[in-house]
């Protein structure tokens, strides 16, 4: 059973905290992403549970089984890591059965399960190569296959693909996501890469300054974020925030006002609250036809466009004296707003547009604490009996 | 007319440049091959053409160099080869006219060469082999993390600023038999019966000479193979634990095997070395070792400046040059094959 458990984990370096307090419990079979940004203590919180650091407080189960102190051999885990790490002096060959020679298994054994390994990831013909004569994607299946083969009950994986190219990178999510069809095995998957994680993952669990902010599906994560961290991390590009306050009319930001009355989201006229919507949840007058509770209109200016292809990002420009500077981000960017448009729009730069907002996807968080209050807010006049919910619900 | 040289010197920059893009342009627009661009684009400027070739350019920075290098090494290697032909002995001037091997010859049949090559290939291998062994394990420890780690590094590898003349020196009062450091300490805590006159008893001479040796030099080594470590990265230590290598085996399987680089060069350096311990030989016991210590190096210096037996101290001096290039040998070949040369 590849079921892995954190109580009440922390590691404390001398004067940093790297996690702190983690709980977790993963389910066996389960893919799972820890994402946040570099340095939030993902990758720590991993090596604990390899073993190959110890947790200052807390414990580690792996299949119900305690292993906070075993050495990682001893925990029916394998590890893929960041740079690939195989032994440059071994062929491949070589490098998967290595654990398995350090065992004392039989060369039979070995073969049948290297063969199988290397079956799986696609290296047939291979094994006698050395890793220098390998592709980053080969080696990167050899290191897997090396993980493979020593049948783990869990799979750690710290980052396997930051190395490789974009395009490769793409591919060999595809590829992880068969494998973890295949083996039907527990993965637990590092990465700073929130499309890594949305792509994946049966779940995520977003992790900033050593605390869990959220575990949840990747749409959840996305749709029903639980704090400000969550929102601003999951999505790109990022949520649109604008900083304001509670009035008896509804929110009242600096560009931006929202009519809704304070008790149905269970907030107080004065209390400050963040307001977050999507990019793609914004739209031109034009387009506003699609959405069922669209906003008061707000007037703006175009300033630079980003065509993906797909669609076109549109930065905004609230006000008058609005500046492109980079040092609107830190003022919750109450002058600017990041819009997303079809790409056939005919829009153009500084051009004057209204622009509505989706009153289903707006999200409104506690400026103060960062925690959701609310996911969509309805109209004053039709009751909240839209999907949304409270993200404390969570806990 | 410094203005002017600084015009010369922008003209023959933008000139080299110009001939860059000629070379391209010739090459994209036509077809044609580099070297038949720059033939055509020179071809009208053929005065101007010698001075201009990257050979002649390059002159000024090799040949000085080169002609000084060729003149006193090499020129002194080949010229001590062809004295090494000779009968040359004693007063007077080497004679060119009779030149053969009979000094290789008498170097065959004489008891205390034999001896001296056996001594000095004893030196070469159990010195490379102990001073390894020895850096590579202080490199171990020192690179596990600990404190002081740099302290220590330093201390390490601090006797290897010493002169040999100076360790020399210093060993020699360590081997005192009466109030040297080794033998006040092995008395001190009641092991009198291994006192030893280290440095005069022909059983235990080579023996301590190639111990100050590797005192001297296991710090370099540590540096080498440290510098080799800090380049394997973490992940292979973690990969090997996680594949549940014991901390032995770790390093057995995995890590040792990957410094071969550092092993190669550090065990060059240190043979090389070996084969011209000269001085501190010299410097303990003078030209006359005797048989238990004597290595090719002592015995060339005593053939040739104390018995005036030039070539045959010439002769000693080719075998020994000779046997450096069986050392640096494989290591360049090596070299060359990893395209590094």
């Amino acid at each position: 059973m590849g079921d892995v458990t954190l109580e009440h984990v922390t590691k404390r370096y001398e004067d940093v905290t790297a996690v702190d307090d983690m709980n977790l419990a993963i389910n066996d079979g389960e893919f799972i992403c820890l994402v946040g940004p570099s340095g939030c203590g993902k990758s720590t919180t991993m090596e604990m549970i390899a073993g190959l650091t110890m947790p200052t407080e807390g414990e580690v189960f792996i299949g119900g089984r305690e292993v906070t102190n075993l050495p990682p051999k001893d925990r029916g885990i394998a590890m893929v890591f960041q740079n690939i790490a195989l032994f440059p002096h071994m062929d491949v060959y070589d490098n998967i059965s290595f654990g398995l020679r350090l065992r004392k298994y039989d060369k039979e054994e070995i073969d049948r399960r290297v063969e199988r390994a290397s079956d799986i990831v696609q290296l047939e013909g291979m094994l006698d190569r050395m890793p220098d004569e390998m592709s980053g994607g080969q080696r990167q299946r050899v290191a897997i296959a090396r993980a493979i083969v020593r049948n783990p009950e869990v799979f750690l994986m710290d980052e396997p693909l930051a190395n490789l190219d974009a395009k490769l990178r793409v591919h060999m999510r595809t590829e992880l996501q068969r494998l973890h069809k295949e083996l039907d095995t527990t993965i637990i998957y590092v990465t700073h890469d929130q499309a890594e994680a949305m792509t994946m993952s049966d779940r995520i669990a977003v992790i900033d300054s050593g605390q869990l902010q959220q575990i949840d599906p990747p749409l959840v994560c996305y749709n029903e974020p639980a704090n400000l961290f969550v929102a601003g991390f999951i999505g790109s590009p990022s949520m649109n925030f604008v900083d304001g306050e509670v009035t008896e009319a509804g929110f009242h930001g600096k560009n931006v006002e929202v009519d809704f009355d304070p008790a149905d989201v269970g907030v107080s006229p004065g209390d400050d609250v963040t307001l977050g919507v999507r990019p793609e949840d914004v739209y031109t007058e034009d387009e506003q036809a699609g959405i069922a509770h669209p906003t008061k209109r707000i007037e703006a200016t175009t300033d630079v466009l980003e065509p993906m292809g797909d669609e076109i990002f549109v930065y905004l420009l609230l006000s008058e004296d609005a500046t492109t500077s980079m040092d609107d981000a830190s003022e919750g960017m109450s002058d600017q707003l990041l819009m997303s448009v079809d790409p056939d729009s005919s829009i153009t730069e500084d051009q004057d547009v209204s622009v509505v907002l989706d009153r289903a996807k707006l999200h409104l968080f506690d400026t103060e604490t960062g925690e959701a209050i609310q996911h969509g807010i309805a109209t004053t006049t039709t009751t909240s009996t839209d999907s949304s919910t409270p993200a404390e619900s969570d806990d | 007319m410094p203005h002017s040289i600084f015009r010369r010197l922008v003209s023959l920059g933008s000139d080299g440049d110009g001939d860059a893009n000629d070379a391209n342009e010739v090459r994209t627009d036509g077809g044609t091959a580099t070297a038949t661009g720059e033939g055509t684009t020179r071809s009208d400027q053929s005065d101007r053409s010698l001075l201009d070739s990257e050979f002649v350019r390059s002159l000024p920075f090799w040949l000085p160099p080169a002609l000084l290098m060729g003149l006193f090494v090499y020129g002194a290697i080949g010229w001590n080869a062809v004295i090494s032909l000779t009968e040359w002995s004693g007063f007077g001037s080497p004679d060119y006219g009779d030149l053969d091997f009979s000094m290789y010859e008498q170097m065959l049949g004489d008891p205390t060469f034999v001896v001296a090559a056996r001594n000095t290939v004893v030196l070469l291998v159990v010195f490379t082999v102990l001073s390894l062994a020895v850096g590579l394990l202080l490199a171990i420890l020192v690179d596990r993390d600990i404190r002081y780690e740099n302290t220590l590094r330093t201390i390490y590898l601090l006797p290897m600023s010493l002169s040999f003349v100076v360790t020399a020196i210093f060993w020699a009062w360590m081997y005192n038999p009466e109030i040297g450091l080794i033998n006040v300490v092995l008395r001190g805590v009641g092991l009198d019966f291994l006192a030893n006159d280290w440095i005069s008893d022909p059983s235990t001479k080579l023996g301590a000479v190639i111990f100050a040796l590797m005192w001297q030099f296991s710090g370099y080594c540590m540096v080498v193979y440290l510098a080799g470590l800090r380049a394997i990265p973490n992940d292979q230590f973690e990969a090997a634990r996680i594949d549940g290598a014991s901390t032995l085996r770790m390093y057995r399987r995995v890590i040792i095997p990957q410094l071969r680089a550092s092993t190669m060069s550090a065990a060059v350096v240190l043979m090389v070395f070996a084969l011209k311990a000269f001085d501190f030989l010299f410097v303990l016991f003078g030209d006359t070792p005797g048989p238990s210590t004597d290595i090719l190096a002592t015995m060339m210096f005593r053939e040739a400046f104390s018995s005036s037996n030039w070539a045959y101290g010439a002769a000693i001096a080719t075998v020994l040059f000779l046997l450096a290039l069986v050392v640096i040998g494989p290591y360049l070949y090596v070299q060359y094959q990893r395209g590094d040369l």
